[in-house]
């Protein structure tokens, strides 16, 4: 915790070069789950394209092959040093948002990306990077066992301050996933029972009373446009229904790969993004879907035994940010395909086609394996 | 060394509380999923097997294209494709026999069709037959109960029905590459058709429209049951062009023919309005409305002078002496000559020691500005040139348009040459020789400009020093026309009297009995005003016969000109490649004049 506490009387000890316990001791079991669905993300990006006019197996490897270099830089780079310097990549990130809307590309109706060259990114997502740590930070600083209001009302606001940027994108989506960044590592951190339930049920009182009294119905038809400004045309039943009409065709053992009717019909829409679990369920049935469910928790799991072994509380919270994140989109886009949850734009990690999303999760791979990495180093 | 441990377990602890919340909502979702595909798996294959719902899409019919006077030159016309759905076949050669005998083909034919399909899964449908007539799709329709495993598929095709005449200003749709389908952001799909050439590709986004689509519920059999949902197609908008269909095709019935090679350009000098814009050799543009042929394709890209090239603005051209009108301005704007200055010709001279010749041989005597411009004297201009030099005649090329792109809604202009000492050391590596501005003088030399740019530099000396913007579709938003050199009121004053002497020059050379286009364009009451110019392609040391020299090794003819000289309303620019100089554009443009005027009676006897 020196490193981020430098204001605190150290005695004079010799720096030390910060040293792996050998490589041997990175997590087996995440690193498996993260290969292991990129891989299955591929084959099912590659069938869900087939009826496409661009197959878009090669890009997605290329993403792929980038992330895994990415993984290894985020996780050679000491996690305190990022931590020290997350005020200054917390305001880059908050610059890159407020550039958007000068120099950014529009697509879709939303102007959420920056042109670099020939690539465009998401600042947003560099944004989510910065204030998982800096929010780790600030949360690892305050050294409590149960945080008091203010500095509740502090981190809520670190983190709505880029949140607000990109709803005004507008992004719902893209700013949906700083919740559970922020309920993560609160509920981490140390909220008190109460505090939590008279919160939740306020906020779902206040969200209750203004849908039901203080909305006219255009305007809520408005809001349900809002949060899905991708959804299909005809409505998003046709969308739900699709879906589920893929999955539960593929029953048991599924009916092949690149043999899904309904996939390959192009019944269904964004079947290489956020639809991708449905192709998955057609082909190779549940056995497929409880495998990669598997993965996840292996995923999930092993996450969070680096996080209960991390030596300091920023490392316990930068895992826990990380991944709130990954189990949000998880939990999110499952629950979307088998028809639990209303239709958004929300890709599931590691299996969907995407260029900043997969940087982004296997960036997030990286900082949580540097984290276990450093479990024994003292600085 | 203080290490921060403190409430590390409180930590750990809620991480594994999460953990297990994360956990077990994971396997209720994997248990949602055990519910949809084991509990109702039978039910959910049963709908997929039958595919009861069926999206069908909904063509939006692209925006047509108008002359000015409101007349079709581009509309959709709908064919009909036979398409075979193999997984619903009982029998697929009883389908195939059926499908041979209402298309007139053998079986044999239909069966080796099949054999190209072999790697597309069976249930996607595939072409049979494209193009049938309506009593086939009729029987088809009628055997629906016994076959339903055909569907008749109505695609829209364009008819562009003044084909090579209106080719390259209409241009012509394609398959959208992968790289339009990405730019396109989700309005494209993969084998839509987009605008790959002229008009229908600059405007392409407005003539597409937006596809609808339907969403039906169908039986077994493929019976439509019910509609499920529709969103409506939106189509296109049409566009009214700016061109005169009349105008057009005289213009491309005049470039029409084996060695006619060439472009005419007409457009109101007034605000730019194309009026006809044509060149040859042409193509037919509803060859690309289908799929085109192989065989087609290697027809039209074999042939001599490329016929998919633009030549009104992706070719550049010396503009010989029609340049004349350029540094006639300059000289008398930039007070280098006096409008009654003389200068004897004796039929060359002798600059820089090295003599340069009039195209006259005998000479034309002593010439003051008005004749050098009737007669084209080229000693006059020789002279000229040499007191303005290339950098001030490169600046008035420069006013007049030349340089740069004209800001026409056709893509692929190009931009021409204007030379100067810069320009020589940028791309030569070699010092300006200043006896090259002597060539320049009457359009020789590295000067090069499309046939597009020479009618908006006429447009220029013809309204009196505005610089308009060519355009083809009416109401597209092109700035107004720009008064050149406006910031400076006195260098406009000089420039509108010199511009109103040219005029006179130039209303000479077709009225006058010595013009050099008197003979071949001179019509009366019509108030013409032109300038001849001639390039030549190959050096001769004796001048020969245009008709005894090979077609390639012919002159270059120009003629641009605008009327009536008094309130110009139409500027006219005739460019025959290889046309033998400038009796090969005369004559057309006098044909166009006729036919102008007989059109709308416009230009009145000043």
């Amino acid at each position: 915790m020196r490193s981020i506490s430098r204001s605190i009387a150290v005695p004079n000890l010799p720096e030390e070069k910060p040293r792996f316990r050998a490589l041997s001791s990175i997590d087996g079991g995440l690193v498996l789950a993260a290969l292991c669905l990129a891989l299955i993300g591929l084959a099912t990006v590659h069938s869900a394209s087939s009826e496409m006019t661009v197959d878009y197996l090669p890009r997605q490897a290329a993403w792929i092959g980038l992330g895994v270099i990415l993984l290894v830089l985020a996780m050679a780079i000491d996690y305190h040093v990022l931590l020290d310097f997350s005020l200054v990549l917390y305001l880059l990130g908050l610059a890159s948002l407020v550039a958007v809307f000068f120099i950014g590309v529009k697509r879709g109706g939303a102007t959420c990306w920056i042109q670099v060259g020939p690539w465009q990114f998401q600042p947003s997502e560099l944004a989510k990077l910065a204030t998982a740590l800096f929010l780790a930070r600030f949360l690892a600083g305050l050294n409590r066992r149960i945080l008091d209001l203010p500095q509740i009302a502090a981190a809520i606001g670190l983190v709505a301050l880029p949140m607000l940027l990109i709803v005004v994108e507008p992004d719902m989506g893209g700013a949906a996933m700083f919740a559970p960044l922020l309920a993560g590592m609160l509920l981490v951190a140390g909220v008190r029972w109460r505090l939590l339930l008279i919160s939740t049920l306020l906020v779902a009182v206040a969200v209750a009373g203004l849908w039901s009294f203080g909305m006219k119905p255009y305007q809520r038809q408005r809001v349900i446009t809002f949060l899905q400004p991708e959804s299909d045309p005809l409505g998003a039943g046709y969308q739900v229904r699709q879906s589920k009409i893929a999955v539960g065709s593929g029953e048991l053992m599924g009916k092949g790969y690149m043999q899904g009717t309904q996939s390959q019909l192009r019944f269904l829409p964004a079947r290489h993004t956020d639809f991708i679990m449905a192709v998955l369920a057609e082909e190779w049935g549940f056995l497929g879907v409880a495998t990669v469910i598997g993965f996840y928790i292996l995923f999930i799991v092993s996450g969070a035994r680096i996080a209960m072994r991390a030596r300091d509380r920023a490392g316990i919270l930068l895992v826990v940010g990380l991944l709130s994140v990954f189990c949000f989109h998880v939990l999110y886009n499952s629950a979307m395909v088998v028809g639990f949850l209303p239709i958004t734009g929300i890709p599931i990690p590691f299996l969907s086609y995407g260029g900043t999303f997969i940087l982004f999760n296997f960036v997030a791979t990286g900082l949580i394996l540097g984290v276990d990495l450093r479990r024994y180093v003292n600085r | 060394m203080k290490v921060v441990r403190e409430y590390r377990d409180d930590l750990v602890q809620r991480v594994r509380l999460l953990t297990y919340g994360v956990a077990g909502l994971l396997v209720l979702i994997a248990a949602g999923f055990w519910f949809v595909q084991i509990v109702q798996g039978d039910y959910y294959r049963e709908l997929a097997d039958n595919n009861r719902l069926r999206k069908l899409p909904i063509q939006a019919p692209r925006g047509l294209m108008l002359d000015r006077k409101g007349r079709i030159l581009v509309e959709n016309i709908p064919a009909y494709n036979l398409m075979i759905d193999r997984s619903r076949s009982a029998n697929l050669r009883r389908s195939l026999e059926f499908a041979g005998e209402v298309l007139g083909r053998p079986a044999a034919d239909m069966t080796a069709l099949m054999e190209r399909y072999r790697g597309t899964a069976d249930f996607k449908p595939v072409l049979v037959g494209e193009n049938l007539s309506l009593s086939q799709v009729a029987r088809i329709g009628v055997s629906n109960l016994e076959h339903p495993e055909f569907e008749v598929e109505v695609q829209n095709f364009r008819l562009y029905r003044h084909g090579a005449q209106t080719a390259h200003v209409l241009g012509y749709l394609g398959e959208a590459t992968t790289d339009e389908v990405e730019a396109a952001g989700g309005r494209l799909a993969g084998g839509d058709l987009v605008g790959k050439k002229g008009l229908e590709r600059r405007y392409d986004a407005q003539l597409r429209g937006r596809d609808g689509e339907r969403v039906v519920v169908v039986d077994s059999r493929g019976q439509l049951l019910e509609e499920y949902g529709k969103q409506p197609a939106v189509p296109g908008t049409n566009l009214t062009l700016t061109l005169d269909l009349d105008l057009q095709e005289e213009a491309a019935h005049w470039l029409d023919g084996p060695e006619k090679v060439g472009a005419i350009v007409a457009l109101d000098p007034r605000n730019g309005e194309i009026l006809a814009l044509v060149s040859s050799p042409s193509f037919n543009s509803n060859l690309f409305s289908r799929r085109l042929q192989a065989d087609d394709w290697k027809a039209l890209i074999e042939e001599p002078y490329n016929p998919l090239q633009d030549r009104a603005l992706q070719n550049t051209y010396s503009p010989g002496s029609t340049f004349k009108m350029v540094m006639a301005t300059a000289g008398l704007t930039e007070g280098v000559v006096g409008e009654h200055d003389r200068v004897f010709c004796p039929g060359y001279t002798v600059i820089y020691n090295h003599p340069f010749r009039c195209w006259r041989k005998e000479g034309h005597g002593s010439v003051d500005l008005h004749s050098a411009i009737e007669h084209s004297c080229d000693v006059y201009f020789y002279h000229l040139g040499q007191k303005l030099g290339i950098e001030r005649i490169a600046r008035y090329a420069r006013l007049f348009g030349l340089g740069s792109p004209t800001g026409v809604d056709v893509e692929g202009e190009k931009r021409g040459v204007v030379p100067d000492q810069a320009w020589s050391l940028l791309t030569r590596k070699a010092p300006w020789y200043p006896g090259e501005t002597i060539s320049v003088a009457i359009g020789q030399g590295p000067v090069l400009l499309t046939p597009l740019q020479m009618a908006v530099m006429t447009a220029v000396v013809a309204n009196g020093g505005k610089r308009v913007v060519p355009h083809l579709v009416r109401g597209a938003a092109v700035p107004p026309p720009q008064p050149v050199g406006a910031g400076d009121p006195e260098f406009r004053q000089r420039l509108e009297r010199a511009l109103g002497v040219v005029r006179q020059g130039l209303w000479a050379v077709v009225n006058d009995q010595g013009g050099t286009a008197y003979g071949t364009v001179h019509l009366d009451g019509a108030d013409i005003a032109g300038k001849t110019g001639s390039v030549q392609v190959v050096a001769q040391k004796v001048r020969t016969e245009a008709k005894n020299l090979p077609f390639q090794y012919r002159d270059h003819g120009w003629f641009t000109s605008f009327a009536p000289v008094a309130d110009p309303k139409i500027v006219l620019v005739v460019f025959a490649e290889h046309g033998g100089g400038s009796h090969g554009a005369t004559p057309i443009a006098k044909a166009l004049y006729e036919k102008y005027l007989a059109l709308d009676r416009r230009p009145q006897p000043s």
